[in-house]
């Protein structure tokens, strides 16, 4: 047990955290719960980002396609009549359908090659989403009235949240994880060994943009009304990277980490008035920072300080019958 | 077929501009081997120090080149020394580390531009903005004429510094291979240094002229260094030829789709983002790696 807990430090927080949220709607009032709705949001996306761009290692800046598609389809098939809830899976599935036909091309590309194709298609998706007819072109579109019910909203967003990184978590010691992580550490060398390197591209982005398209509908559930501004921007698929990156990529607990730090900074920003335009500094400032200093984020910080303690702790002959 | 001239016309007058803006995309490209993603900040940048000295000062923006440029061209050295520097050394082709902190840079740029002009729209007006000529039976504005001038008279300029001095033919070498120009005695170090700062200075040109045709905000810039990227890409990353042929090959395609399909205008930023998937997926070396290729299979024939 102590073994296992050595191995999965961050396991009894998440667990506390996680019986936390699910309880919030009893313990908790309505502007707290906001914020929990929020952070769970941010959290399904940056864990979805990271199993392809953490993983993987492909980097892509386009993912607020996937949030609009996922928003887009729930309020059009809503409007046409359906239930909310019974748009989820048409979402998810449209998200897939155009997670693959973006990738096919695109996972060609290597490293940043591929990045800058990402932001080339985000861009491309925004502009004919604002200039096309059925999506209100650049004034967006609402929810049919009596759609909205945050209580089942909150749940079914904490659900998702919990579900992406166990998923994710799973996934990671998975064989298809270790193809990705095969892929990311060389892609060349994973092929040799009998990985489709492709393929399980293909499967890691439909995998995380079915999921990012659902909290892309949920929020078109809680928000009643969107435009290709608020989940076509760019500026969201700035945030899903940037929470990954700064937590730790490649890791579990880093994009959740992240995810709690940016929604958190998010309600402090957008509370002060001197700080709400600066959020672009904080952001490109934590940026170059991590990427100077600690490219493994807070995790590879919190790695990297306690392998200098364990190291103070152990005897030099101790560590070398380590290592050996 | 006058439609035809006339469009062939823009076209060229667009090129210029467009090659331009890339060329400081591609020097960086060819001499350290990373993605200048702040670019696009730097020319946001560029236009409203632009605009800064034409409300300030009444200064021509045009004259405002001799300032802007050269103003440039030192902060871009100060970057590289503060920051771009320390980042690892990869000679195998750009590394993602490289690509985010500079994606960091732009963001911290474009907030520097709000929290000193704010997220209003800005727009320089002269007494020759509204002004245009009339040839060959279309009317060209007198701005994009003065821009397609400065430009060619800028790559002109650089083409002559990089053929004849010692400078230009460091950064050709250093471009070219690295390790053998260092082994011959160049140092790599401040020639980077160097290259940095060309490149901020034509991207600060390429963004002080934009800033003559359209109107700005702080988020100016995503788009043109979308484009940018294409024309190199398409150009074959490093050559200065290629960015030239690049920039005609996007700036005709443009305007002849819009002129003669019925896409609307409000796609046509999406033409260049398709042609930069396109490009980036079917012809990585570009328009030259496409002529080696069809060339090597003639040969083979």
């Amino acid at each position: 047990m102590r073994e296992f807990l050595r191995r999965h430090p961050a396991l009894p927080a998440g667990l506390l955290f996680s019986a936390g949220l699910l309880l919030a709607p009893v313990l908790t009032g309505r502007g707290t719960q906001n914020d929990l709705w929020n952070m769970a949001f941010y959290v399904v996306l940056a864990s979805a980002w990271n199993l392809l761009g953490g993983f993987a290692g492909q980097v892509s800046l386009g993912y607020s396609a996937f949030v609009g598609i996922g928003a887009y389809t729930t309020v059009l098939l809503s409007n046409a009549g359906w239930s909310p809830w019974l748009t989820l899976p048409v979402s998810a599935a449209l998200a897939v359908a155009f997670s693959v036909v973006v990738g096919l091309p695109t996972f060609r590309l290597r490293g940043p090659y591929f990045t800058i194709a990402t932001i080339g298609v985000g861009e491309a998706v925004r502009v004919i989403a604002s200039g096309l007819e059925f999506t209100g072109g650049s004034s967006g579109l609402r929810m049919p009235a009596g759609t909205f019910n945050f209580e089942s909203n909150y749940y079914a967003m904490v659900v998702l949240a919990l579900l992406t990184v166990a998923l994710v978590a799973w996934l990671r010691q998975s064989p298809f994880g270790l193809s990705l992580e095969a892929i990311r550490q060389d892609i060349d060398g994973a092929e040799a060994l009998g990985v489709h390197s492709t393929q399980a591209k293909l499967q890691a982005h439909a995998i995380s943009s079915g999921l990012v398209a659902l909290a892309g509908s949920l929020f078109a559930m809680n928000f009643q009304y969107i435009s290709p501004g608020s989940v076509f921007d760019f500026r969201l698929s700035l945030t899903i990277v940037l929470m990954p990156i700064v937590g730790g990529m490649g890791t579990i607990v880093g994009p959740v980490l992240g995810a709690l730090l940016f929604s958190y900074l998010q309600i402090k920003l957008l509370a002060s008035p001197t700080l709400r335009d600066s959020y672009l500094f904080i952001y490109g400032g934590l940026l170059v920072v991590v990427m100077l200093f600690e490219p493994g984020g807070i995790v590879g910080l919190w790695e990297r300080l306690r392998n200098v303690r364990l190291r103070r702790r152990t005897p030099p002959v101790a560590e070398a019958t380590r290592a050996s | 077929m006058q439609k035809l001239v006339v469009v062939a016309l823009n076209s060229l007058l667009t090129a210029g501009l467009y090659a331009t803006m890339s060329y400081g995309l591609a020097v960086i490209y060819g001499v350290m081997r990373i993605i200048n993603l702040a670019h696009a900040g730097l020319m946001m940048l560029a236009a409203y120090a632009t605009f800064a000295l034409n409300d300030r000062f009444a200064l021509d923006p045009f004259l405002s080149l001799l300032v802007v440029a050269p103003a440039f061209f030192l902060l871009g050295m100060a970057l590289y020394a503060t920051v771009i520097r320390w980042l690892p050394r990869s000679s195998a082709g750009p590394s993602m580390q490289s690509l985010l902190l500079l994606f960091g840079l732009w963001l911290v740029l474009q907030n520097l531009a709000y929290a000193i002009w704010g997220g209003d729209t800005q727009s320089i007006l002269t007494p020759y903005t509204m002004s245009s000529v009339e040839f060959f039976g279309g009317r060209f504005g007198v701005p994009q004429i003065l821009v397609f001038a400065v430009s060619i008279l800028s790559l002109v300029g650089l083409n002559v510094v990089l053929r004849r001095t010692y400078l230009g033919k460091a950064i050709r070498a250093v471009t070219q291979n690295r390790d053998a120009a260092m082994l011959s005695g160049v140092n790599a170090g401040w020639i980077a240094a160097v290259a940095f700062g060309i490149g901020t200075a034509f991207a600060a040109m390429g963004g002080s002229m934009l800033s003559t045709l359209y109107a700005f905000t702080p988020d100016f810039g995503r788009s043109f260094l979308l484009k940018a990227f294409c024309i190199i890409v398409l150009g074959g990353m490093e050559s200065f030829t290629g960015v030239a042929v690049g920039a005609l090959v996007l700036s005709f395609i443009e305007n002849f789709a819009s002129a003669y399909t019925s896409i609307p205008v409000s796609f046509q930023d999406a033409i260049s983002f398709t042609l930069l998937v396109v490009v980036l997926v079917a012809a990585p070396g570009g328009l030259p790696g496409l002529w080696r290729m069809l060339d090597r299979r003639a040969v083979a024939r």
